[in-house]
């Protein structure tokens, strides 16, 4: 009795340890099985390909107009903003949340008061930093606006109402964290904005 | 006992000799150790109707995808494949416009149910010992059903699809750990795209269903089998179905019959009424708390609110096992969280403002104190002396 | 009273939010009548929007030969309605090419196909709004088409039916409340007859918007009647029951 137990005990222990191996050969093995499946779903080539830079001509924009256009299936606005639009920034610098644009994304040329590299100009992509919907201008002042009798012109999330200036700042204690993002763009001429290419040297 | 009957129950015995379809079907309900409450049947049937209208939307769902394509390229008309193939199943196919009606009308309906189900299980605290495997499996279909109705609302490819999508997968970009790379990863794209509509068209027409079967197997205990339940509930479904289609742009949004637009957002969007409360509860989080956004408070918020119900058979303490041997405490608890609930519902579908974001913010305190608090009140009530009489 | 007291909380709760609701809409939309059952109607809705509207917005999803549905045989079809293509059983599509509608008016005309379920908003259904909409232009000589409209603010669009309405302008502020239209140069049609014209062509892009809702209802009331029969025969007979299984 007492041997076949001895014996017993190495042949279990070396059961045990081949299990052991198994399981992990196993474990390993359906990873490995997993990670073609898993990473099938990521963006293609096509869709990481996609996204060219987008030429955009200005000249027929007027101050105080806006115009769309689409790149990388993102909505692109592009605002010409009058001088009295360009001074209501000084008025909501107080009330966003991030009036520096500390935390917010842009190209470093475009780290400014403006937010743009020409003043006028304002590039940005048209999508809200709280989840994606496409806010709405409005470019209104005080109660005729509908949104509040201080408003200086500006945009309206129609999701869950977070406000941005002419800036693209987003105001204090709302849903959305960030500013607008200001997308890579360079000028071609005075009237050509090319999207999607970074301007050199700037 | 009618002769069609016996007839039926010799060919029930001579497929159950053949077959261990209802033997998995018993040996599930054992497992459970569900017992049926007598005089109770009609809060149980919604249970039973809800496996009747699931196996319609299967049925109906082979048909659609026949002729669905999920496709975003622009035709010559500058409409996308996918809106303009459910065009062509509601004009061109022959009787097309009534299996999507079925269908459309069929995922409401279903969600109607299933709320009216968990209602019943509240009501009557059946996931109590020894049935919280039973009521676990049902939270999985519950949120099984919630994502397999929010990919197949994609497939319309309308401008309710394409924003409700945009805002729910960005949703998941606040989640810790998670973040930007999943939401690329599940959209297969940086923006919501033709990818995007494919995967979920994979996900709606295989991956979901088969996936709802299983849990569904494990969690059905029984079912109410009376023609004449059946017969008033599918009166009050054909009525719909062919006489409101959309149910006043509850069960087909208005705003959905506009092709997607990526470029503008509707001026007002709201998801599909069966998530509205939850929606409503992610609006109403707007207070940054210990050092963290408001926007993952209130994403958070809303994924707490669906699967908090998950933990209601650790929560409830009460000792009454059915609605009228509960206190008055659970009942008037009960009744503010349907009030609070139906109201998120309401308020999710219109547009915000600061009185209506106060009153969803209060909603939201009663909802989550219904669950929290919970374990406090469901005690206080006294149990009364009949306890334990009638409970099976 | 207790009862009686938590039920009075329990009504108001219920009731509140619905009594923010009216608020923030100062557009009136007027009720289109509803021809969807007058054939005449359809038709002449029918030859307005192929004549007047399918020159800039197509309608992909309608099928020529489907206006058999509205009475129509298919020599008419052919002689009266098709301007644009040859054969029968071809949708309706616009000859001008997109790119050329997004130069010319900055924005490419929607296809008509769904507008009416697609334009049902809390002001009202989509036919209401169309109606109102076709029927609230008005000159202004700020916009580059030289036409503005009450409904739909700054519309790309121009007044195509202007000869038949004439020219209204604007009295008072659009974002007010007191303005209102004046017909100030009459066109060929007066103002009765306009609006005929509009809710003829409305009635028929509603029918459009949905072929299928005329058939939808009459097999609706079929389907109805068989199962309150069946209900019937069910109460009746008790037929109870059927036990898959035995409980335990």
């Amino acid at each position: 009795m007492g041997s076949d137990e001895k014996f017993d005990c190495g042949r279990r222990r070396l059961m045990a340890a081949a299990a052991a191996a198994g399981s992990v050969a196993g474990v390993a093995a359906a990873t490995a099985t997993l990670i073609p499946f898993v990473a099938s779903m990521k963006p293609s080539e096509q869709a990481k390909a996609a996204g060219a830079p987008v030429e955009v001509d200005i000249s027929r924009l007027k101050p105080g107009q806006m115009m769309t256009v689409e790149w990388r299936g993102k909505p692109v606005w592009i605002i010409n903003r009058s001088p009295e639009m360009l001074e209501t920034l000084k008025k909501t610098n107080a009330k966003v949340s991030d009036p520096n644009s500390e935390r917010s994304l842009q190209p470093n040329y475009c780290k400014n008061e403006t937010r743009s590299i020409k003043p006028g100009i304002m590039v940005a992509v048209g999508v809200c930093t709280h989840l994606g919907c496409s806010p709405t201008a409005n470019f209104r002042k005080g109660v005729e606006s509908g949104i509040d009798a201080e408003w200086a012109g500006g945009f309206y999330c129609p999701c869950h109402g977070s406000t941005y200036d002419l800036a693209g700042r987003v105001f204090k204690d709302k849903l959305a964290p960030d500013n607008l993002e200001i997308p890579p763009y360079k000028y071609f001429g005075d009237a050509k904005i090319i999207i999607g290419e970074e301007t050199k040297g700037a | 006992m009618s002769i069609a009957n016996t007839k039926l129950g010799g060919l029930v015995a001579w497929i159950d000799e053949r077959t261990p379809l209802t033997a998995t079907w018993k040996s599930a309900t054992r497992l459970a150790g569900y017992y049926a409450p007598k005089n109770v049947t009609f809060w149980y049937l919604f249970g039973t109707l809800a496996i009747v209208v699931l196996v319609s939307q299967l049925i109906t769902g082979i048909f659609l995808t026949m002729h669905y394509k999920p496709n975003t390229s622009l035709n010559e008309s500058g409409i996308p494949l996918a809106f303009a193939s459910v065009e062509y199943i509601m004009r061109d196919v022959p009787w097309g416009w009534l299996i999507r009606y079925l269908h459309s009308t069929g995922a409401s309906v279903l969600l109607i149910l299933v709320y009216l189900h968990m209602f019943r299980s509240i009501l009557f605290s059946v996931y109590q010992k020894p049935r919280e495997l039973t009521w676990l499996l049902g939270m999985a279909i519950f949120i099984g059903l919630a994502a397999q109705t929010f990919v197949g609302y994609l497939m319309p490819w309308g401008q309710l699809s394409f924003w409700a999508a945009q805002v729910i997968i960005n949703a998941f970009s606040q989640l810790p750990f998670l973040g930007q790379d999943f939401t690329i990863w599940l959209r297969g794209d940086y923006v919501v795209s033709d990818a995007t509509l494919n995967r979920f068209f994979s996900f709606h027409v295989i991956a979901f269903p088969a996936a709802l079967l299983w849990l569904l197997i494990h969690h059905v205990p029984h079912t109410v089998k009376d023609i004449r339940y059946f017969l008033a509930f599918l009166i009050v479904c054909v009525a719909v179905i062919f006489f409101r289609p959309e149910a006043g742009g509850y069960f087909l949004e208005y705003n959905n019959f506009t092709q997607a637009n990526p470029l503008q957002t509707p001026q007002h969007i709201a998801p599909l009424w069966y998530f509205t409360s939850y929606y409503s509860i992610l609006r109403s989080i707007t207070y940054p708390l210990f050092s963290i956004d408001a926007k993952l408070w209130g994403v958070l918020g809303m994924f707490a609110s669906m699967l908090i119900f998950a933990l209601l058979p650790w929560l409830d303490k009460s000792s009454g096992k059915t609605i009228r041997q509960k206190g008055p405490i659970f009942k008037l608890a009960l009744a503010l969280f349907v009030v609070a609930f139906a109201a998120l519902s309401y308020l999710g579908t219109v547009p915000t403002d600061p009185q209506r974001l106060l009153l969803a913010q209060i909603c939201t305190f009663i909802y989550f104190a219904f669950f929290l608090l919970m374990p406090i009140y469901s005690r206080m009530d006294k149990p009364r002396s009949n306890e334990g009489r009638g409970a099976r | 009273m207790n009862k009686l007291f938590i039920r009075q909380i329990l009504i108001a709760l219920l009731v509140m939010p619905f009594s923010a609701m009216a608020v923030g809409i100062d557009i009136q939309l007027d009720r289109a009548p509803d021809r969807s059952h007058d054939q005449a109607a359809l038709q002449h809705g029918a030859r307005v929007f192929t004549k007047y509207c399918l020159t800039c917005h197509s309608a992909s999803f309608m099928r020529y030969n489907r206006l058999r549905d509205i009475g129509f045989t298919e020599q008419q079809i052919k002689d009266e309605l098709m301007y644009a293509t040859e054969k029968i059983g071809e949708p309706m599509k616009v000859v001008m090419r997109r790119a050329d509608a997004q130069r010319w008016f900055g924005v490419v005309p929607p296809d008509h196909s769904v507008t009416v379920r697609a334009r049902t908003s809390a002001l009202g259904p989509g036919e209401d709004w169309i109606y109102t909409y076709l029927r609230s232009f008005y000159r202004d000589p700020m916009r580059p088409s030289g036409w503005n409209n009450l409904v739909f603010q700054n519309v790309a669009m121009h007044h195509v039916l202007w000869e038949f309405q004439g020219e209204q302008v604007l009295e008072g502020d659009p974002s007010g409340k007191t303005h209102k239209l004046k017909l100030v140069t009459p066109g060929k049609l007066s103002p009765a007859e306009y609006d005929n014209l509009v809710a003829d062509l409305v009635a028929y892009l509603k029918y459009m918007s949905e072929p299928s809702a005329g058939p939808r209802k009459e097999v609706g009331i079929y389907v109805l009647i068989a199962l309150f029969v069946l209900l019937a025969f069910a109460i009746v007979l008790k037929p109870g029951f059927i036990k898959l299984e035995k409980r335990p």
